[in-house]
C-alpha cells in the first residue's frame, strides 16, 4: 500500500500509525509526547499534519494510514499551526539552553530553530515552578523546562508499573513530581532521562560533564547480561585528553530492548574508562611458562565469537584445555530485560563447543600448574595457591599473579554476540586508537 | 502515624466496593471519606487508599491534587467560600469578598471559588460546604457570628 | 410563557419524597414503558427528536441506539456535573424532583439494555446529592430499583470533587474510573463512550428527566412543543443583571428578549441591556441588537454566531465593562483547564494574564494581536472543545466590543 507525504509516495501497511510511517521513512515530524515504545498520548499537539479531505489539521500520532491518504507537513498553513503550538510550548520555558545539559539533543531547541521562533510574542510573566528537584536514582527534575509530555510518567506507570512519577496540580500549574517521602526507585529509572525530549530530566551522573555535540557514538551492545541490549557508546577524545566514554544510550531494537536499558547496564560504561596496568613483560615470556606440563585456560563468556575463536585456536595450538563458565547471579534477573546470566555470549561459548563443565574445570585446575585466564571475572578474584596464573584482562587484577596483559575492552572491539534468545548481533568499536592492544592482536604475536 | 478508616466508613467502603466494576473506581469516594473523617487528606490516608484501591501512592496523590475540593493540608479555621464567577461578580461578589476579608478572616478562612451552580442566587457563599445564596454583608454577619 | 414539562413538580412541597412523588404522577410512565420492547422505546425517543440538554444538543435517540447495538454489559452515566457558569438547572431536578430522574434512568436503562447506572454529581452539590440519594434509597425500598424490580437497575451516586472539565463526558468517565479528569482523544467515527472498556451512554440529567413525559404521552406530545429542529422544552436559566434570576422552563424557539422581560423580570434597576451570554459561559456573547432578534433554539442562535449551549443566560446591563467580563471568564478558563494539552494549558493562562494588562490599562497594540493569535491557536488543535470554547468566547468579545479593548491600550 502507498500513501503520499509531502508529494512523495511512501510504501506502508494499512493501519500503521502515520507518525510511525513518517519516522521510519525519515520524514521530519515534530513530536514530544509520542514515543514508539511508549505509545501515543496525544497531549503535545506538535505532530499536527494536514490530511487531504479533513476539515482540520490532525495529529499524526493518532492517524492511521489507509490507501490514498495524502498528508502534508510543510504547507504554509500547517507550518503556522505547528509554529503557534511551539510558541505556546515555549511560553513558560526558561530558554536557558546555554546552561542546559540537554542542549544539542533537545527537541524544543531543534524545533525552535527550525520554526525560527526567535521573536517571541511573550509579553506576560512566566509561570514559576521548581528547579533542581532530586527525584531519586540520580535523576534531577527542572519543572520549568518540562513540556508535560508525560513520557516519564507513562514509563513508570505503563512500562515498569512502579508508578513513582505522576502529574500533580492542574492546568498551567501541572507539574511532574514524585510524592513527598517517596522517590523514583526502580532498576530502570534512568530511562526517563533518555525519554525526556527536553532538558527537564537529567542524570546526575552525566550532568555538565560534556556538551553532547562534542560526542561521537559507536553502535555497540551492553555487556551487562545475556540480554544484549543495543546501545550507543557516547565518547570523545580531545587534544588534551585520551578517549573517554561518557555514557551509554539505548539504541532502539524492537526485538530486544526496545528503547530501554537497565540502570546497571547503563552505568556499566564506567568500567570501560579504567586504565589497566600490564606487567612490563613481553609476550615472549609465555614461551618459557608454556613449557610447564599441565595448563588450563578459562575464557570469559562475554567475549565475542571472534575472540572466543582465536582463544580456542590459541589453546589448541598450545595444547591448553579451555573452559568457560557463565556468570550466574540469581539476584540480578527480573521478568523484563535483566537475566541471571550476566555473561554476554554464553550461547556463543556453547556454539563453539567450549567446555562449560564446572566439575571438569575444577579437576583440571587441581592438576594444572599453569592457569591462563582470558578476562574471566571469577579467576580475577580467586587466589589460587601454588600455581602460576597469567591474565589477559580488561580490568586491573588485584591478586598476585605471574603476568598481566592488558587487552582492549569491548568498546574498542568489534564482533558478534549471541544473546539469551539466540539472537546474533554485531557490535562496533569506537574510532580512536586505543593504547592497549586487542586480544586478537596480542594472540597473533605468538609466544 | 498510621491511618485507618473508622468502623462506619469501613462498612461504607465494603458496600461501595460492590457497586463498581473495579477497585480503582473507589478512589474519589475513598478520598471523600478520608476527608470527612479527618477534615483533610493526610499522606497516611492516601497510603491506606492506595492499598484499598490497589493503585500506586503517586496515583492517589496525583488524582487528589487535580480536584480543588480535596484538601491535603489540615485546616486551622473553618472555611467560607465566595464564588467569583461572572453572575456572582455582576451581583456584587467583590464587595462580599472584601467584607469577609475585613470582618471575618480571623475566624474563617476566606476562599474564592469558581461558579458553584447557584448563579440564580448570586452572590453566593458557602459555609463549610453549605450553600448560602443571595448573600448580603448583614446576612453574613448574622450567620457567621452565630456559628 | 412557561411550559412546565420537567419542572411540573418543582413548586410542590416535598416532591422529593416518595409519597408526594407518587401522588404527583412519578413512576406512572413505567407501565407504558414495559409494554414496549426496548427498541420501540428507542424509536419513540428518536421520533420525539429529544436532544441532549447538557450543552451539545446531540440527538438522544441516535446515542441510545449506538449503546443499545452493543451486546453484553453496558452502563448509563448521568451527567450532573453542572459546572458551566450561568447554569443551575440540573440541581433543581435533583433536589426538587429526584424521582423524575430516577424514573428516567429506569426507562433509559431498559431501552439500551443496561442494569447499572451512575449519577456523577459535582462535588459542591453535596446537599443536593444527599437529597437524590435519599430518594434513591426510597426507590430501592419500593422495588423500583434493585434486583427485585420489574427491570433491575442499580443507581450509584458518585460525587465529583471540584473540576469543571469533569462535565466533559470522557473526562467524567476518567474521573469515574478513579483518574484525573483528563478528556480522552475523540474517536474518528461515532461510537458510544466506554467505562472500563464497556460501552456507556452519557446523558445530561435534564435529558434523562425528559424521558418519562415522552414515554407517557408519546413522541408527538413532545414535538408539539418547540420548533421543527429543536423539539420540546428546556429548563432555561437566567442570571446576572436581571430582576428575577432563576430557572424557568420554556419551549424552544421563544424570543430571548421576551424571556428576559417576562420571566427574568427585565434588566435590573430598569437599566438598558448591553449584551447577553446566551447559554452558559462557553457560548459567544450577543450584543443587545442581536438579542432582540434572537430565538431560544439551537439553529437560530447558531445563525447569530453563538450557540444555545445549556440555555443558561447571563444578562449584562449598559454599565458592564466588557474587559472586566472577559477577564472574569478567562480567569475561569485558566483555572479550569485540565492542563493536558499544550495549546489549552499554556493558552488559557496566557490570555488570562494578557487581560490583566487591559484591566490595568497597560496593554499595547501587540497584546491585542497576541490575544487574537492565541485565541486562534486554541481553536481546533486540542483534545477536547474546552479550549475552542474559550477561543470562541474571546472572538465574540473582540468581534462585538473591540472598541472597549482599544480604550485600554496605553
Ligand atoms: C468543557 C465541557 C464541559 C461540559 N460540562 C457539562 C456538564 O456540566 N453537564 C453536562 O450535562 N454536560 C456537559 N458537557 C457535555 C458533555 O460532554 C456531554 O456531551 C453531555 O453530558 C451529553 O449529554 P446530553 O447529550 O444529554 O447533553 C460538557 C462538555 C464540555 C466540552
Ligand atoms: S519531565 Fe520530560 S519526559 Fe517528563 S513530562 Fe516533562 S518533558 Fe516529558
Ligand atoms: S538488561 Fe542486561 S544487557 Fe540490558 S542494559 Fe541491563 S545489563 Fe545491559
Ligand atoms: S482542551 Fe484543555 S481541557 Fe480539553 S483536554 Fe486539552 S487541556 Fe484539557
Ligand atoms: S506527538 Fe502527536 S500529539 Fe504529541
Ligand atoms: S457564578 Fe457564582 S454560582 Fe454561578
Amino acid at each position: 500500500m502507498k500513501i503520499i507525504v509531502d508529494n512523495v509516495p511512501i510504501e506502508c501497511k494499512e493501519g500503521e500509525r502515520l507518525i510511525d510511517v513518517m519516522l521510519n521513512n525519515g520524514v521530519e515530524i515534530p513530536h514530544f509526547c509520542y514515543q514508539q515504545d511508549l505509545g501515543m498520548d496525544g497531549n503535545c499537539r506538535m505532530c499536527m499534519v494536514e490530511i487531504k479531505g479533513a476539515k482540520r489539521p490532525q495529529i499524526a500520532c493518532n492517524t492511521f494510514v489507509c490507501e490514498g491518504l495524502e498528508a502534508s507537513t510543510k504547507s504554509k498553513s500547517i507550518n503556522a499551526v505547528n509554529r503557534s503550538i511551539l510558541e505556546l510550548e515555549l511560553l513558560n520555558h526558561p530558554v536557558d539552553c546555554p546552561i542546559c545539559d540537554q542542549a544539542g539533543e533537545c527537541k524544543l531547541q531543534d524545533y525552535y530553530m527550525s520554526y525560527g521562533l526567535y521573536d517571541s510574542h511573550l509579553t506576560t510573566p512566566k509561570t514559576k515552578k521548581g528547579k533542581h528537584i532530586e527525584l531519586g536514582s540520580g535523576v534531577v527534575l527542572d519543572q520549568e523546562r518540562c513540556v508535560l509530555c508525560t513520557r516519564c510518567v507513562r514509563f513508570t506507570s505503563n512500562i515498569t508499573k512502579t508508578g513513582e512519577l505522576g502529574i500533580i496540580g492542574r492546568g498551567d500549574s501541572s507539574r511532574v513530581a514524585v510524592a513527598c517521602g517517596h522517590e523514583l526507585n526502580n532498576p530502570y529509572a534512568l530511562n526517563v532521562v533518555e525519554l525526556c525530549p527536553v532538558g527537564a530530566l537529567t542524570s546526575k551522573d552525566f550532568r555538565f560533564k560534556q556538551r553532547v555535540w562534542f560526542l561521537d557514538s559507536a553502535k555497540s551492545i551492553c555487556h551487562g547480561c545475556s540480554r544484549g541490549c543495543n546501545i550507543f557508546i557516547d565518547y570523545n577524545e580531545t587534544k588534551y585528553t585520551k578517549e573517554s566514554i561518557y555514557r551509554f544510550r539505548s539504541r532502539r531494537n524492537k526485538q530486544i530492548n526496545k528503547s530501554f536499558l537497565c540502570d546497571f547496564g547503563r552505568l556499566s560504561y564506567k568500567e570501560l574508562n579504567e586504565k589497566v596496568i600490564s606487567t612490563p613483560l613481553p609476550m615472549e615470556i609465555l614461551k618459557d611458562l608454556f613449557k610447564s606440563e599441565k595448563k588450563v585456560a578459562m575464557v570469559s563468556p562475554s567475549m565475542s565469537l571472534q575472540q572466543l575463536q582465536s582463544v580456542q585456536i590459541f589453546c589448541k595450538n598450545h595444547e591448553i584445555e579451555l573452559f568457560s563458565l557463565p556468570y550466574i547471579d540469581e539476584s540480578f534477573g527480573d521478568d523484563w530485560l535483566k537475566t541471571n546470566d550476566k555473561s554476554t555470549n554464553f550461547a556463543g561459548v556453547k556454539e563453539l563447543n567450549i567446555s562449560v563443565n564446572q566439575d571438569d574445570f575444577e579437576n583440571s585446575l587441581e592438576n594444572a600448574n599453569l592457569i591462563i585466564n582470558f578476562d574471566h571475572t571469577l579467576l580475577k578474584e580467586r587466589e589460587i595457591k601454588d600455581k602460576k596464573v597469567i591474565h589477559f584482562t580488561t580490568t586491573n587484577i588485584k591478586i598476585p599473579s605471574e603476568a598481566v596483559f592488558a587487552i582492549a575492552n569491548f568498546a574498542h572491539e568489534s564482533g558478534t554476540l549471541i544473546n539469551c534468545d539466540g539472537i546474533r548481533q554485531e557490535f562496533y568499536t569506537t574510532k580512536y586508537k586505543n593504547e592497549v592492544p586487542t586480544l586478537r592482536e596480542l594472540l597473533k604475536r605468538r609466544p | 502515624m498510621s491511618f485507618s478508616f473508622n468502623d462506619e466508613n469501613s462498612l461504607k467502603i465494603e458496600h461501595l466496593a460492590k457497586r463498581y466494576p473495579h477497585k480503582k473506581a473507589l478512589l474519589l469516594p475513598l478520598l471523600w471519606l478520608a476527608q470527612k473523617q479527618e477534615g483533610f487528606i493526610s499522606d497516611e490516608a492516601m497510603t491506606r487508599i492506595s492499598e484499598i484501591s490497589q493503585m500506586p501512592f503517586m496515583h492517589i496523590y496525583s488524582v487528589a491534587t487535580f480536584y480543588t475540593m480535596f484538601k491535603l493540608q489540615k485546616k486551622s479555621k473553618r472555611v467560607v467560600e465566595v464564588c467569583r464567577t461572572l453572575s456572582c461578580e455582576l451581583s456584587g461578589s467583590e464587595a462580599i469578598k472584601k467584607h469577609l476579608l475585613e470582618n471575618h478572616s480571623d475566624t474563617y478562612e476566606i476562599v474564592e471559588v469558581e461558579c458553584m451552580g447557584a448563579c440564580g442566587g448570586a452572590p453566593m457563599c458557602t459555609l463549610e460546604g453549605k450553600y448560602i445564596e443571595n448573600v448580603t454583608p448583614q446576612m453574613l454577619d448574622e450567620v457567621l457570628n452565630a456559628n | 410563557m412557561q411550559t412546565k414539562i420537567v419542572s411540573k413538580n418543582f413548586e410542590i412541597p416535598h416532591a422529593n419524597t416518595m409519597e408526594v412523588a407518587l401522588q404527583n404522577g412519578r413512576y406512572s410512565s413505567l407501565g407504558k414503558l414495559f409494554s414496549h420492547t426496548p427498541q420501540e422505546v428507542i424509536d419513540i425517543i428518536k421520533a420525539s427528536n429529544l436532544r441532549g440538554k447538557g450543552g451539545g444538543g446531540a440527538p438522544a435517540g441516535a446515542k441510545w441506539q449506538l449503546a443499545s447495538d452493543y451486546e453484553g454489559k453496558k452502563y448509563l452515566v448521568v451527567n450532573a456535573d453542572e459546572s458551566e457558569p450561568g447554569t443551575f438547572k440540573d440541581r433543581q431536578i435533583i433536589s426538587k424532583d429526584p424521582h423524575l430522574l430516577i424514573e428516567g434512568i429506569i426507562s433509559t436503562c431498559y431501552a439500551i439494555g443496561s442494569n447499572t447506572s451512575y449519577v456523577y454529581v459535582r462535588g459542591e452539590y453535596e446537599e443536593f446529592s444527599d437529597i437524590l440519594q435519599a430518594s434513591i434509597d426510597e426507590a430501592y425500598a419500593k422495588n423500583f430499583l434493585g434486583q427485585s424490580a420489574k427491570y433491575p437497575v442499580e443507581i450509584t451516586v458518585h460525587r465529583g470533587a471540584g473540576a469543571y472539565i469533569c462535565g466533559e463526558k470522557s473526562a467524567l468517565l476518567e474521573s469515574l474510573e478513579g483518574n484525573r479528569g483528563h478528556p480522552r482523544l475523540k474517536p474518528s467515527s461515532p461510537e458510544p463512550e466506554f467505562y472500563f472498556g464497556e460501552p456507556t451512554l452519557v446523558n445530561n440529567v435534564e435529558t434523562i428527566a425528559s424521558v418519562p413525559f415522552i414515554i407517557e404521552n408519546g413522541a408527538e406530545a413532545y414535538t408539539a412543543y418547540g420548533t421543527d429542529c429543536s423539539s420540546g422544552t428546556l429548563l432555561f436559566a437566567i442570571s446576572g443583571h436581571v430582576e428575577k434570576p432563576g430557572v424557568y422552563e420554556a419551549e424552544f424557539g421563544v424570543s430571548m428578549w421576551e424571556y428576559i422581560e417576562k420571566l427574568g423580570g427585565g434588566v435590573k434597576g430598569g437599566k438598558k441591556l448591553k449584551a447577553v451570554i446566551p447559554g452558559g459561559a462557553s457560548t459567544p456573547i450577543l450584543p443587545a441588537h442581536l438579542v432582540m432578534e434572537a430565538k431560544l433554539d439551537y439553529e437560530n442562535l447558531k445563525s447569530l454566531g453563538s450557540a444555545l449551549g445549556t440555555g443558561g443566560m447571563i444578562v449584562l446591563d449598559e454599565d458592564a465593562s466588557m474587559v472586566k467580563v472577559l477577564k472574569n471568564l478567562l480567569r475561569f478558563y485558566h483555572h479550569e483547564s485540565c492542563g493536558q494539552c499544550t495549546p489549552c494549558r499554556e493558552g488559557t493562562s496566557w490570555v488570562d494574564k494578557t487581560l490583566d494588562k487591559f484591566i490595568a490599562k497597560t496593554a499595547t497594540k501587540k497584546d491585542l494581536e497576541v490575544l487574537k493569535l492565541v485565541s486562534k491557536s486554541m481553536n481546533g488543535q486540542t483534545i477536547c472543545v474546552f479550549a475552542p470554547a474559550a477561543s470562541g468566547v474571546i472572538d465574540g468579545f473582540l468581534k462585538h466590543f473591540e472598541a472597549e479593548f482599544l480604550e485600554c491600550i496605553k
